[in-house]
Order: structure tokens, then C-alpha cells, then sequence
């Protein structure tokens, strides 16, 4: 043993010398690369003042983020509450989200049996509710939409601009029997086009607060003449075209 | 009276970017960039116009984010430090560039610096919304409101409280820093809905705008179409925008922005010089950015730039300004015929396009505002209150749901990228909203809390996250103040239920998103309904 540890001591020695040569061998060279960099002012043209790179090398400045030091907060998936939420897109589509509590599926079997979860297949009715509420919902046309049961949300393709829609997310049996879990609010689809009604509906507003609506349908100088009168305003040589409407 | 108007908008906004836990925020430089190639120098276009006795009306909505950034200390301070960093910079360019082509621009960069540090520091004292208070007040500038954090109000309809309590803060904002009630309102993206005109009621805001198919698809056909406002039947006017005006100016292939004489932007010193050089003005982790300094012009399509050349670029500006106006001429002249009352051309364009994004922008206004005055009368500037005052009659239609954006409705702010984000926002929203009614009264730390959650509500509810999520832009950034303000929002709401607020926390929200500290969480109440008596 005692034979040995002089061996290893001048092994260790050695090869301690030999890293401390590498690392300064290594500084070395960085120094000299730092110090054969030209002293020469910038400024001098014959160094190119700008390489030559190409816009879509650099693209938009997003560049890349620090890691950041706190773990990010998550959001809860779940509130425990019951909600359909429906909201209109455009004119064509529908987005709705949900959450079906624990409460209701329990509600739900206890109505229709342990079983008739499983056996029952989830749906999203989509009613079009246009100038109707829901009072007549058995005259209101629906259109199903077989869902999963790992879904929490969903975009409806309806297609139809101006109408207004309400939706229920439910369960439907083999048989055909729907069962409503939960009713939406109601939303309408903006237009996509001009709108056929070209009759016209004028107001005037002196002060906000203070506003006599008028309704041109009829084509009488004689009723402009009597709004005129009551407000007191002649309405001649106003450029308000609320005033020549009936005229053309 | 001339043949046509034209109301010029410009929209100001920003998110409200204040990260007072780390000095070199990147995405704080948007307000220093903005404010050094935007808000400056259209405030240094109104100050020239006012000496030369050039009369202008223009409509310029101010966020309320970017009003509190405007007045927040701490962001005073940094951006005075950040042009001290880049005046630095400038005058080390100006002699590296000696003798070099790029020398001239770099001059002007110093000189554009060291003129923006003057007018923050000396002539505004630091207070950059004094610079607009005061065009305002001389009759230059209608200024107008836009929802608190810049809500996208039609996604938030399904809370109507929370639509009102975005208006009420703005209102509120408006109010403190400029001394009136605003006259109008920019609705965030020019989102609409129908139900949110007779909230804008509530608040006596007499207009919004929308896009040109919010105004032309309304319930019944615009006898003037875009050219004239509509009254919703709240009473509410709504402003259509005009589409060639704003294509001119928009479209970075056909507008002017993109023509070879004017900026580059995609060249700047902080990605194209050297590392070691550069090192100092980019952001301490060795990330490149963007200093502001450019020194080529678009030069063509392809990716080989030239120098730029700051004559050429002004000249463009001038000829782009007389163009838009011929058009504008030729465009009022031909509508003249068919309308009863000369028509309105609302074209509004968001501020940052202007300096930041095309460079030569304020350059562009000011030659057309001049324009306008002295070279002809076919047209004139208008304001939308103007407008009113002088047609106080117009059509009643229910403006069509719309926006801005991309493809003209929601889709923008509700795709696949983002559509997550409204389970919680509403039920955040709800929370709120069912807290608010629930304490009529609140005193002391719970008044705190509420107010603290309302003012995380807001944050939370900034279109940009949405945007930059969907156009995926610094979507990190977005998904982390989304979920941040939101699980605020859902901590303290938990907090004050249970009764048992965390003092020590509620503080350290309190300073770190200190936005609206004037936020009253009764604004959330059901009932509450502004009393501007």
C-alpha cells in the first residue's frame, strides 16, 4: 500500500499540471483573438459598417424569453357549477361552453336509473328562437348535435345570419326521449348583407337627453310641417336629410 | 359649407405593460417605443400646426391604460432612463457612421432623442397626457374615451355589469386627467354588439364607430350608407368607417406605407450590428431588440435595402398627403351629388401605425392637415361632435354586430387559440358581479379586496391577450397576464367569501398592478347606474 501512494500522488501531480496547461494554453488563445481585433477606428470604410443580412433572417423582434422564475398559475378546469354559455361568432357560427355539476348527473340518475348515463348519448339542441320565445318550445324547430361525453365546448356551424338561437345541452335515449340538463341564453347572429327593410326612421337629437323621435312613413308635407311647428324649427334650408325623405 | 368632411380618428392604446418587479421588461418598451416614434411626435405635429396658425379638428380616443402609463411614476422614470440608454447609443452611431451613408440618418436619430427627452422632461414636465389636455383644450383634438383595459365588449355581454364597469372606469379616468366628461367612445377592435349602445347611454357618450359593415349591414338600409351616421334606437350615434380611405393608409402592399422611399423597419442596429457592440443598449440577457435606430429605406421587394435617405422619404410624405386628400376631393365631390348633405368620411386608424410601424406617419398628417387648410375647400375636417351638432337629424337603425378584425366579426378574439379563456373570464366576471351586489357596504380590507378584484378583472379582460394569442405574437406573455389576473381575481374573490384576506398579499397586488386605483368595486353592482349630477 505504502509502495503505492507516492505513485499516486505523483500521477496526481502530473495531471494536475497537465489540465492547469490546457486551461491556460486555452485563455491563451482567447486573448490573442481578443487582441488581434483591429484597434482601427469603426469608422473607417473599408470595414463593412453593416453586414450584409436579409430582413427575413431577422424576421419580427420576438425574441426568445428568459425562463420565467415562478411555475405559472393554472387555472382551476372545473368550478363545480352548472352553466351553457352561448355566444355568436359571426354570422355563421355559434361557440358554446359548459359545465354539468356532479349534482345533476346524481339528479339525473336518480330520475332515470343508475344505469342510464352510460346508456344515454349527449346532445346539444340547438333551437332557433327568431321572434319567439321559449313558451311554444314544442313548435320551436331544433337541430341535434351528438356530442361526447369529454367535450366541454363546441362551435355550431347554423349558417343563418339574423336569427337568434337558444340551445340546451341534454341526454337522448335510444328511443328518441331528450332529457334537458341545461338551457343557454339566447343570442342572434349578426347580418351578413344589406338589410331588405329600406323604409325609413329618422330622430332628431338637439340634446341627447332630450329626444323627439319621428317616424316618416307617411308621405305628407303636411306632418313634416306640423313636427317642424312643434319643435319650433323651421326646417327649410337645415341640411337634415330627416326632412326631405318623404320628398323622394 | 364644403362638399364633403373628413373625420380623421386616430385610436391610442396599449395594454397596460408596468412590470415593477424586473427593471428590463421586454414588453414594457412597447410603451418607450411608442411614445418616443408615436405619442411625441404627433404631439410635436399639433405644436407646429398651432404656431402656424393652422386650424385642425382631430378625433384622438385615449386609452385609459395608456393614460395610467402615461402618469405612472415608475414609468416615467424608466423611460427617462430608457432615452438616456438610447441618446447614448445615438451619439455613438453618429461617430461610427462618420463618413458613411447611414451618417445623416444617424444625426437625425440623435437629434429626434434628444428632442423627445426635451419635450418629456422640459416642456411636459413628464406628464405626456398634459401635451394632449392641452390641444384638447384648445379646441384642436376631440378626445374620447375607450373601455377601461380595452375589453372586447361583445364577448362580454354575456355579464353586462361587467361592460358597464369597463365604461365606468374609463369615464372615470377620462374625467381626473382631462377635466371633462368624454363626448364619445372608441369601442376596443370596433367591437359592437346590440344591448352595448344603451350602456354607452348610461355614460351620455354620444357615438362609437364601427366597421363600415357595422353601420351598412344595420337593421334597416342606410340611406346614405357610410356616409353619414346612424342613431341606434338608444339615441346613440354609431360611425361607420370607410374603407378606401382607410386601405390607403392600412394596406402595407397597396397603402402608402410601403412604398421603397420610406423606413424599413425590419432593419434595425439591435439585431444587425455587432454583438459585443450592441451588447449595452439590447436587453441584459443578451436578447436582441429592437433600439428604434434603422438606417434603410424599403428599397423594393426584395430583401436587399439601400440606405436610407430622409429628403426622399419626406417628399413621399408629401405626395402620399396630396394624393389622399385628391382622392378624398374627388370622393366627396361624386357623393355630394347623391346625398341630400355633404358626406362623412370616418376614417380612423390605430395611432401606433403612425411613427412606430410607418415612420414617416406624423409626417404624412401634418402635410395633409396643411393641405387641407390651404389648398383647397372641398373638404374639412370634422369631429363626430361637430358633425352632430351640425345634423342633429339622422336615420335610426340598430347597427349590425361587428368588428374590425379579421373577417369582420368575433372570430378574431374567439378561435381555437383563445375560445378557453371566457369560461373564466366569466366566471370570473360572475363572481364579481355577485360579490359586488352582495356587499352593498364594504368598509376597510374587504373594500380593498374588492376593489383589488376589480381591477384584476379588468386587466384580464384586455382584447390584446386574446389578440396576441390568436395571432401568436408574444403568446407567453399573453396566456401568463391572462392567467395571473384571472386566479387574482378568483383568489380574492375566494378571500373575501371565506372573510379571511391576506393583508400582506392584497398589499403587493395593490402596488404591482396599481392600474385605477380610483376603480369602485360598486361599479360592478347590478344596479349601479352613474350619477353625474
Amino acid at each position: 500500500m505504502t509502495v503505492f501512494l507516492p505513485w499516486f500522488f505523483g500521477f496526481l501531480i502530473i495531471f494536475l499540471f497537465t489540465v492547469a496547461f490546457l486551461i491556460l494554453k486555452k485563455r491563451k488563445v482567447i486573448f490573442t483573438l481578443r487582441s488581434s481585433l483591429p484597434k482601427a477606428p469603426l469608422t473607417k470604410l473599408d470595414l463593412p459598417l453593416f453586414k450584409e443580412e436579409y430582413a427575413s433572417d431577422l424576421t419580427v423582434p420576438s425574441p426568445v424569453r428568459p425562463q420565467p422564475q415562478k411555475p405559472e398559475e393554472e387555472l382551476p378546469g372545473k368550478y363545480n357549477i352548472d352553466r351553457l354559455v352561448l355566444m355568436a361568432r359571426d354570422p355563421y357560427w355559434l361557440y358554446t361552453y359548459w359545465e354539468i355539476s356532479a349534482a345533476i348527473q346524481e339528479e339525473f340518475k336518480t330520475n332515470y336509473g343508475p344505469f342510464a348515463w352510460g346508456q344515454s348519448q349527449p346532445v346539444l339542441r340547438i333551437y332557433d328562437v327568431t321572434g319567439t320565445n321559449f313558451e311554444k318550445k314544442s313548435l320551436l324547430e331544433y337541430t341535434d348535435i351528438p356530442i361526447s361525453d369529454q367535450v366541454d365546448d363546441w362551435y355550431i356551424q347554423v349558417g343563418q345570419p339574423d336569427r337568434s338561437f337558444c340551445i340546451e345541452v341534454g341526454r337522448k335515449f335510444q328511443n328518441g326521449h331528450f332529457v334537458t340538463l341545461l338551457r343557454s341564453n339566447v343570442v342572434s347572429t349578426p347580418r351578413a348583407s344589406l338589410s331588405e327593410q329600406v323604409d325609413e326612421e329618422w330622430m332628431w337629437i338637439e340634446d341627447l337627453y332630450h329626444t323627439i323621435r319621428h317616424q316618416y312613413g307617411v308621405s305628407s308635407p303636411l306632418i313634416e310641417e306640423e313636427i317642424a311647428g312643434r319643435m319650433g324649427i323651421v326646417p327649410l334650408g337645415i341640411s337634415s336629410p330627416g326632412f326631405y325623405v318623404s320628398h323622394t | 359649407m364644403p362638399l364633403g368632411f373628413l373625420a380623421l380618428v386616430l385610436h391610442m392604446h396599449l395594454p397596460y405593460v408596468r412590470h415593477p418587479e424586473n427593471e428590463h421588461f421586454l414588453e414594457e418598451r412597447w410603451f418607450y417605443e411608442a411614445v418616443t416614434e408615436t405619442y411625441l411626435p404627433l404631439l410635436q405635429v399639433f405644436e407646429r400646426l398651432v404656431n402656424d396658425n393652422v386650424p385642425f379638428r382631430l378625433t384622438i380616443s385615449l386609452s385609459p391604460t395608456l393614460i395610467s402609463m402615461f402618469t405612472d411614476p415608475l414609468l416615467q422614470q424608466r423611460y427617462d432612463n430608457h432615452l438616456e440608454k438610447i441618446i447614448e447609443l445615438a451619439d455613438k452611431e453618429v461617430g461610427r457612421t462618420y463618413n458613411s451613408p447611414f451618417h445623416k440618418t444617424a444625426l437625425m436619430y440623435q437629434h429626434r432623442f434628444r428632442q423627445a427627452r426635451y419635450l418629456f422632461n422640459d416642456v411636459y414636465q413628464r406628464q405626456i397626457i398634459q401635451g394632449f389636455k392641452k390641444y384638447h383644450d384648445l379646441g384642436y383634438l376631440e378626445i374620447i374615451t375607450c373601455p377601461a383595459t380595452h375589453g372586447y365588449l361583445p364577448l362580454m355581454m354575456v355579464q353586462p355589469e361587467t361592460v358597464r364597469a369597463q365604461i365606468a372606469t374609463a369615464v372615470d379616468v377620462h374625467r381626473q386627467y382631462l377635466g371633462t366628461l368624454p363626448p364619445g367612445i372608441w369601442l376596443s377592435e370596433c367591437g359592437y354588439a346590440p344591448g352595448i349602445d344603451d350602456l354607452l347611454k348610461e355614460f351620455k357618450l354620444r357615438f362609437f364607430f364601427t366597421d363600415t359593415h357595422g353601420v351598412l349591414f344595420a337593421s334597416r338600409r342606410p340611406r346614405f350608407g357610410v356616409f353619414a351616421p346612424i342613431y341606434c334606437p338608444s339615441g346613440v350615434a354609431a360611425f361607420g368607417r370607410e374603407v378606401e380611405s382607410s386601405k390607403q393608409v392600412w394596406s402595407a402592399r397597396e397603402g402608402y406605407p410601403g412604398d421603397f422611399d420610406y423606413r424599413e423597419f425590419y432593419r434595425d442596429i439591435g439585431f444587425d450590428l455587432d454583438y459585443d457592440y450592441i451588447k449595452p443598449y439590447i436587453h441584459p440577457d443578451g436578447i436582441r431588440i429592437n433600439t428604434g435606430i434603422k438606417y434603410y429605406r424599403i428599397t423594393g421587394t426584395t430583401n436587399h435595402k439601400e440606405p436610407y435617405v430622409s429628403e426622399w422619404a419626406e417628399n413621399k410624405a408629401a405626395v402620399h398627403a396630396g394624393n389622399f386628400m385628391f382622392n378624398r376631393q374627388l370622393q366627396a365631390a361624386h357623393l355630394n351629388k347623391l346625398m341630400e348633405r355633404p358626406p362623412l368620411i370616418v376614417a380612423p386608424y390605430d395611432a401606433e401605425l403612425f411613427g412606430h410601424w410607418w415612420f414617416e406617419g406624423p409626417l404624412w398628417l401634418e402635410y395633409l392637415i396643411r393641405k387641407i387648410y390651404f389648398d383647397q375647400d372641398t373638404l374639412e375636417l370634422i369631429t363626430p361632435s361637430d358633425y352632430l351638432t351640425r345634423f342633429p337629424c339622422n336615420q335610426v337603425a340598430r347597427p349590425c354586430a361587428s368588428s374590425w378584425g379579421n373577417k369582420g366579426y368575433h372570430e378574431t378574439w374567439l378561435n381555437q387559440t383563445n375560445d378557453w379563456i371566457y369560461r373564466h373570464l366569466h366566471f370570473a366576471a360572475a363572481q364579481m358581479v355577485e360579490l359586488a351586489n352582495s356587499h352593498p357596504e364594504a368598509y376597510g380590507l374587504q373594500r380593498r379586496a374588492l376593489d383589488q378584484a376589480g381591477r384584476e378583472l379588468v386587466l384580464a379582460q384586455s382584447s390584446d391577450w386574446a389578440f396576441m394569442m390568436s395571432t401568436r405574437t408574444t403568446v407567453n406573455y399573453a396566456l401568463s397576464r391572462t392567467k395571473s389576473h384571472l386566479s387574482n381575481v378568483l383568489k380574492l374573490t375566494a378571500q373575501i367569501k371565506e372573510n379571511h384576506i391576506d393583508e400582506g398579499w392584497l398589499s403587493s397586488l395593490e402596488s404591482k398592478n396599481n392600474i385605477f386605483p380610483r376603480l369602485n368595486y360598486s361599479w360592478y353592482q347590478s344596479h349601479y347606474r352613474p350619477d353625474f349630477s
